[in-house]
């Protein structure tokens, strides 16, 4: 048990020095994207924890992420704090908001779930991230603008220090992800999967439905927060947009197609969701046998839609759920093979 | 009291389109188990093409009806062609999986089709003056000296009908029997020779009429665009949600009403997002006083 932890915490920081690198040398752009890809993969990680381990739907994860923000935004701009105060503050804000949203999918499951949060979503997208009566929270239409913000008195704003933001968040990520990893045979691990398997045998069990759900919601909703929180840093600015029904409904997606049981997954999503957009808007135009032809960031969607459905026709448990069975299915085949004995977990 | 009684008459008409696409929603979830997520959408589409009808490629020189009953007729050819579509490429071979599967299917669904539409359309903001009736044609009650346009009231009519137009067909006729039959029990349907295939391509093409009929009617109400369309799913499903998620009725009744709950706070608030939290609240009401275990029935 002990070695497997080791072996988790040596896999976190190997990837955190193996992704650390990459955008260095890349134009600011691309480092944009680095940070943001990160903040995306905060919101696939919440949805890991509620539909992968506790089998809760949630089609509002974005809305997390972006309350999260805004009350960054808020803290940054109208009390000027360090931005670690902020982002305990974005975290603790979506944590609250996350057990509300939990109350009534303490009596919801399935569709139901589904249909309350998507509401829940276009509310926040429509309403209150819009309206006058919240610009005390949204700060107005141009939104909270974070010039200059500092952490651990170290300046990490966007202008000149994105590479700064981008390993505090790299560096958050694959804590909170080495978190879950462990939680998944802990003692909430499997009360959690219990939950998803089935409410009625948990409870029978003696699972405290209540606290877990709530509990499960709430923690959901501070890790898609945490990355939401780092938007204002990495963007300048906070604004609706980023946080609309449509990128909730993306982290749906692309939670879904990527694989929401696994952890690394989400990685995955967040790389998929903020670099390709960005390479198809930058290199996808030109002409072909003489048409001129433009790929905009619409393409990305569509693709995300298809890819969707094919996926969940035909490779139900996720891209990387499938590349993780046929990857070990060779493994177990060659030891059978070669007579070398793989273990196979 | 006469702003309340217009209000009213808008309110209704809303209603009357809220009623229209909750009842496809209802048809499609009832025969075929899944939950369309993308319904807006699919009657955002089918209203696009009937815009680009409307304004593309009609004639400056043909009559205005002609342009508005060739509009309408190409934007309901395509929304059946859609529907056939995707219940022979998607849902028929996911039929035996779990209802949410399907939902978050047509979440993708959902997706592939705003973002296709906003290709071709862009986000510019449209308006299709498209009216059931001449908008000439207004009454006037005498009470409360409140105008009242045909159009109105023909939404109204054209939404009662087709609920028990529905009703009716899914009552009398042996095509209905065999489509309760399926919403029933699929494979106890099949033992007994109902064609479950034919019947869910049925369910879908009629699902996607009625929703792109929703959608072509609330035209005249508001400028639209490729999302504001797609979002009319929430108040759909808030309507269809009152209904139970089975009765036409009843689903019906729900439009109505969250149409004049919905109209009635604009009266002193001016706000375009304020809608959607009534149809949130109407739907936790909903869910939470009802027992949710209710909604299960047809979700095999």
């Amino acid at each position: 048990m002990t070695s497997r932890l080791m072996f988790r915490v040596l896999g976190a920081l190997v990837a955190f020095a193996l992704l650390a690198r990459i955008p260095v040398g890349f134009d600011v752009g691309f480092k944009f994207d680095a940070a943001l890809a990160v903040i995306w993969a905060f919101g696939l990680l919440s949805l890991v924890l509620l539909t992968g381990y506790v089998g809760q739907i949630s089609l509002c994860q974005a809305t997390f992420a972006g309350v999260g923000a805004y009350t960054a935004g808020m803290m940054v701009s109208s009390v000027h704090v360090d931005y670690l105060v902020a982002v305990i503050a974005g975290v603790v804000v979506a944590f609250a908001l996350g057990v509300i949203v939990g109350l009534p999918a303490l009596r919801l499951r399935g569709i139901t779930l589904a249909i309350v949060t998507l509401g829940i979503a276009l509310v926040f997208d429509r309403y209150i991230f819009q309206d006058h009566a919240f610009e005390w929270f949204t700060g107005g239409t141009g939104g909270w603008r974070v010039g200059q913000a500092t952490m651990f008195g170290l300046r990490m704003d966007s202008s000149t220090h994105l590479m700064a933001a981008y390993l505090v968040l790299l560096a958050l990520f694959c804590l909170v992800a080495l978190l879950l990893v462990n939680l998944h045979e802990s003692g909430a691990g499997r009360r959690f999967r219990a939950i998803r398997d089935s409410e009625l045998a948990a409870a029978t069990m003696g699972v405290n439905l209540t606290r877990y759900k709530l509990l499960a919601f709430g923690m959901s909703a501070a890790i898609a927060g945490m990355g939401g929180s780092f938007y204002p840093l990495v963007a300048g600015s906070v604004s609706p947009q980023p946080f609309w029904l449509f990128t909730s409904l993306q982290f749906a997606a692309i939670a879904v197609l990527m694989g929401v049981r696994y952890v690394p997954a989400a990685a995955l999503g967040g790389a998929f969701m903020a670099f390709v957009p960005d390479v198809l808007t930058r290199y996808g135009h030109g002409t072909f046998m003489g048409h001129a032809y433009e790929i905009s960031y619409d393409w990305f969607q569509i693709a995300v839609g298809v890819l969707l459905i094919v996926q969940l026709i035909a490779l139900p448990d996720g891209v990387w759920g499938d590349l993780r069975s046929r990857v070990r299915h060779a493994r177990s085949a060659a030891g059978a093979v070669g007579g070398r004995r793989v273990k196979v977990a | 009291m006469a702003a309340f009684a217009a209000y009213t008459i808008i309110g209704l008409s809303l209603g009357g389109i809220f009623s229209l696409a909750a009842l496809g929603i209802v048809l499609i979830y009832r025969t075929t188990g899944v939950l369309n997520f993308a319904h807006g959408a699919m009657g955002m589409f089918s209203t696009f093409i009937a815009w680009q009808v409307f304004y593309g490629w009609s004639h400056p020189f043909w009559p205005g009806w002609l342009s508005t009953f060739l509009a309408v007729l190409a934007g309901l050819i395509f929304a059946a062609g859609m529907g056939l579509f995707l219940e022979f490429a998607v849902f028929r071979w996911v039929r035996s999986r779990e209802p949410v599967v399907k939902a978050v299917i047509t979440i993708g669904v959902l997706l592939a089709l705003q973002s296709a539409a906003s290709l071709i359309w862009k986000n510019n903001q449209y308006h299709l003056p498209i009216y059931l009736a001449p908008q000439q044609w207004v009454w006037v009650v005498p009470v409360a000296d409140v105008p009242i346009g045909a159009n109105s009231i023909a939404i109204i009519v054209v939404a009662l009908a087709l609920a028990f137009g529905l009703g009716a067909f899914l009552r009398y006729t042996s095509f209905g029997r065999a489509m309760r039959a399926v919403s029933d029990s699929p494979t106890s349907a099949s033992l007994w020779g109902v064609p479950v295939g034919k019947v869910g391509a049925v369910s879908w093409m009629l699902g996607s009429l009625v929703a792109a009929l929703a959608a072509i009617l609330i035209t005249p109400f508001i400028n639209f665009d490729t999302t504001s369309l797609t979002l009319l799913i929430i108040d759909a499903l808030a309507a269809a949600l009152i209904g139970g998620l089975v009765s036409l009725p009843l689903t019906v009744l729900g439009g109505f009403i969250l149409g004049l709950l919905e109209t009635y706070p604009t009266i002193w608030i001016q706000s375009i997002g304020f809608p959607r939290l009534v149809a949130l609240v109407v739907i936790l009401a909903v869910l939470i006083v009802r027992n949710p275990r209710g909604f299960s029935v047809a979700a095999k």
